[in-house]
């Protein structure tokens, strides 16, 4: 197979890309930023999927990790007493052992990658990555990854329904009562009954 | 012979790209102005011109900056929002065999680009570190994600014909009948989208007057120029996507391919620009209810209904 010079110059900015924005991850100080350079790093890994001819794959990483480096982001700014994400914090912890271990699956991966014997399957002309993927998944498959779409998909229209009540004391035909101060207590903020003149209601 | 090939199939497509997007943009400023003078509101001088002093004010006022920004997002976001539309422009094709990129899954990389627009969004608004612009920034994420589903769904309606996801396949498969007419639920829903992703006419909740400019309130000068490029690129590179799998895109009589599908893109944005004016903003609560209430639920009709047309 003929591979051009473009395409091996590619690879390598790639590949560097993607391991400098990796280790950019955890020597960042912010969620958000660190969120962010792992997407560069997952686009640039997305993009050498692309060289390899796998369509699908490759975009499919684009927009996979999009959202969820987003979400991600979203997620761990709002869990974690850092408003913003741009206040400065550490961003790695219990530094031995995250040492130990970065260090053992180098040595293991690196020895995989030089010691294990690679298949050598050249592309066949008229291969059609994306059929042929749809008919791995979906064939045998289909059963697994259809429920489980279906799944996810009625979680999320769950969830939405269950937290897109409007108004800010519950919907607007329940009443608009503000909530007690301690549960089931009595509503907060109500003035008392003998205080009020000419029968002026505040909450309906 | 190598140069020959190099300007057929890298310069020449980049360079119809670039003048597009250029184009496009300018085109896009004027229909807007012509809408809004539509409605009755007052221009101060001719549309034709307007974007152009616009510019070339933007271009020669300060650039602000805030304390303590993250400079690098900031600055590059703007950037990234415009790269990504010409990316979206160079899936587009314009005839059967003029693609800038053509790619086996074409349609696939466009739904990136939407969703790596809503990356590019939030930085724009978070690193500015200023507070209407977070606000701005966060909204756009928690819609965003609605206005992904219903395109995803609209566009696997279009694949569904086709047997393909490939762009140039999309309209070979209209040969016959438009997907406008096969789907006649697909356009609208998408259009909405469109406005949604450029944060136009009733989505736009990102930069809005009630954050007082949201992700962008901080941002003056050639930064906010490039800003404005990039949302008017995205919504001329959405509508190329548009006119390709609902309007036919290159097919039509008489007209060459690339023409066909320019006028077509130029009657999406007329339509966008229209739109954009005749309805007001929403509050996001509204549009989150009416994007997964009622449009999610109908673009699941338009799939379903594609489906039992790609099935008879």
């Amino acid at each position: 197979m003929k591979t051009s010079i473009v395409v091996d110059v590619a690879f390598w900015l790639l590949a560097v890309f993607a391991v400098y924005t990796g280790w950019r991850v955890f020597r960042t100080d912010s969620m958000v930023r660190a969120s962010f350079f792992l997407l560069l790093s997952f686009i640039a890994v997305g993009v050498i999927m692309l060289l390899l001819s796998a369509v699908y794959l490759g975009v499919a990483m684009f927009f996979m990790m999009g959202v969820e480096m987003m979400v991600m982001a979203l997620f761990m700014v709002m869990f974690m007493m850092n408003p913003a994400g741009l206040n400065p914090m550490m961003m790695v912890h219990q530094h031995r052992l995250s040492i130990g271990a970065g260090v053992a699956s180098f040595v293991m991966l690196a020895a995989m990658a030089l010691l294990a014997e690679f298949p050598r399957h050249p592309l066949p002309n008229d291969v059609q990555p994306v059929a042929a993927l749809g008919n791995e998944l979906m064939g045998e498959s289909m059963l697994i990854f259809e429920s489980a779409a279906v799944v996810l998909l009625a979680t999320m229209i769950g969830v939405v329904v269950l937290s897109s009540q409007r108004g800010r004391f519950g919907s607007a035909e329940q009443g608009s009562m503000p909530p007690g101060l301690e549960p089931g207590g009595d509503p907060a903020g109500m003035p008392d009954e003998d205080e009020q003149a000419g029968g002026h209601h505040h909450c309906h | 012979m190598a140069l020959s090939v190099m300007l057929e199939q890298l310069v020449w497509p980049l360079a119809m790209v670039f003048a597009v997007l250029g184009g496009g943009v300018y085109l896009w400023a004027v229909l807007d102005g012509l809408a809004a003078r539509s409605f009755g509101l007052p221009q101060a001088q001719s549309v034709w011109l307007t974007p152009l002093s616009r510019g070339t004010w933007l271009l020669i006022q300060q650039a602000n900056s805030t304390e303590a920004p993250d400079l690098w997002a900031w600055r590059l976001a703007p950037a990234l929002y415009l790269a990504l539309a010409a990316v979206g422009l160079a899936l587009v094709p314009w005839s059967q065999g003029w693609v800038a990129t053509d790619l086996a899954t074409s349609l696939v990389l466009w739904g990136s680009l939407e969703a790596l627009a809503t990356v590019v969004i939030f930085l724009q608004g978070w690193s500015a570190n200023s507070h209407f612009a977070l606000v701005g920034a966060y909204r756009y994420v928690a819609l965003g994600l609605s206005y992904i589903l219903i395109s995803m769904f609209v566009l696997i309606g279009v694949a569904l014909p086709a047997e393909s996801l490939a762009l140039t396949r999309i309209v070979a498969s209209q040969q016959d009948v438009w997907n406008l007419v096969r789907q006649p639920l697909g356009l609208p829903l998408f259009l909405m989208v469109g406005l949604a992703l450029t944060f136009r006419g009733p989505f736009n909740l990102a930069d809005p007057r009630d954050l007082a400019g949201g992700t962008s309130v901080e941002v003056s000068g050639p930064p906010r120029l490039v800003w404005e490029l990039a949302r008017s690129a995205m919504l001329v590179a959405f509508s190329g996507i548009a006119a390709t799998v609902f309007l036919g895109g290159w097919l039509g009589p008489w007209l060459p391919g690339p023409l066909w599908v320019m006028l077509k893109m130029l009657a999406i944005l007329a339509l966008l620009a229209w739109l954009g004016r005749w309805f007001a903003v929403m509050t996001p609560s509204r549009c989150l209810s009416l994007m997964w209430l009622i449009l999610l639920p109908l673009a699941f009709v338009d799939l379903v209904w594609a489906g039992v047309v790609a099935l008879l």
